[in-house]
């Protein structure tokens, strides 16, 4: 079985550099006074206004780093690959709707509960992912 | 499903990395299907059969459980 529509393996590379990036270019943003559109009070500055591209430099720039990161190639893509990559995306969607749901119940903050359905389900993805391939190797080597 | 992978390459004197280079995956997948923690796709079982030369169900076979 082969995945179509997966990223190079190269991009894995690619979105933890956009991952760091978004680190320096958060914390020079919020030293200047910016806030992000997703902030309780954001001043309306309108499409493509300061705060939108300071969205776009921080929130989307992790989030389409944590994409590259998830959705990139193994260097040996086989079919237990797959089938580990499929198992990870059903607990992460698991875990996101759990935290959803909960979050919907306790807490009125909605622009906060968007940003953190944007990273759930991609972050706890990766984490299985490679934990799981990180035990596979561990196997491998206790064997060997 | 039990499997005899591990004696039918010792008898071909195949190591793990050599049978997973010769169905194309990695030596990760052959040592779970050995140890009984993956089931393997029919294409793969097939593939498998195919280089120790011998039918599937000599290789792969049903437990009681399955």
């Amino acid at each position: 079985m082969r995945l179509k529509y997966l990223f190079p393996y190269w991009c894995r590379f690619l979105g933890w550099g956009l991952v760091i990036l978004h680190v320096p270019l958060s914390i020079l943003g919020r030293a200047q006074g910016m806030t992000n559109i997703m902030d309780p009070q954001p001043h309306d500055q309108g499409i493509f206004g300061g705060e939108h591209l300071f969205f776009i430099c921080t929130t989307l720039l992790m989030s389409a780093g944590l994409f590259l990161v998830a959705f990139a190639k193994e260097k040996l893509e086989d079919e237990q690959i797959s089938h580990i990559r499929l198992d990870s995306l059903r607990w992460a969607i698991f875990i996101n709707y759990l935290v959803l749901i909960i979050s919907l119940i306790f807490i009125e903050d909605v622009p906060h509960m968007l940003e953190l359905n944007l990273w759930v389900p991609l972050i706890f993805f990766i984490i299985r992912f490679r934990w799981v391939i990180w035990r596979l190797n561990q196997s491998l080597k206790r064997e060997a | 499903m039990k499997n005899n992978i591990r004696v039918e390459r010792a008898i071909k004197d195949m190591t793990q990395a050599d049978l997973a280079e010769a169905v194309s995956v990695s030596r990760q997948t052959i040592n779970t299907i050995e140890s009984n923690k993956y089931v393997p796709s029919t294409v793969l079982a097939l593939k498998i059969a195919k280089v120790f030369n011998k039918p599937l169900e000599e290789i792969f076979m049903l437990e009681d459980t399955d």
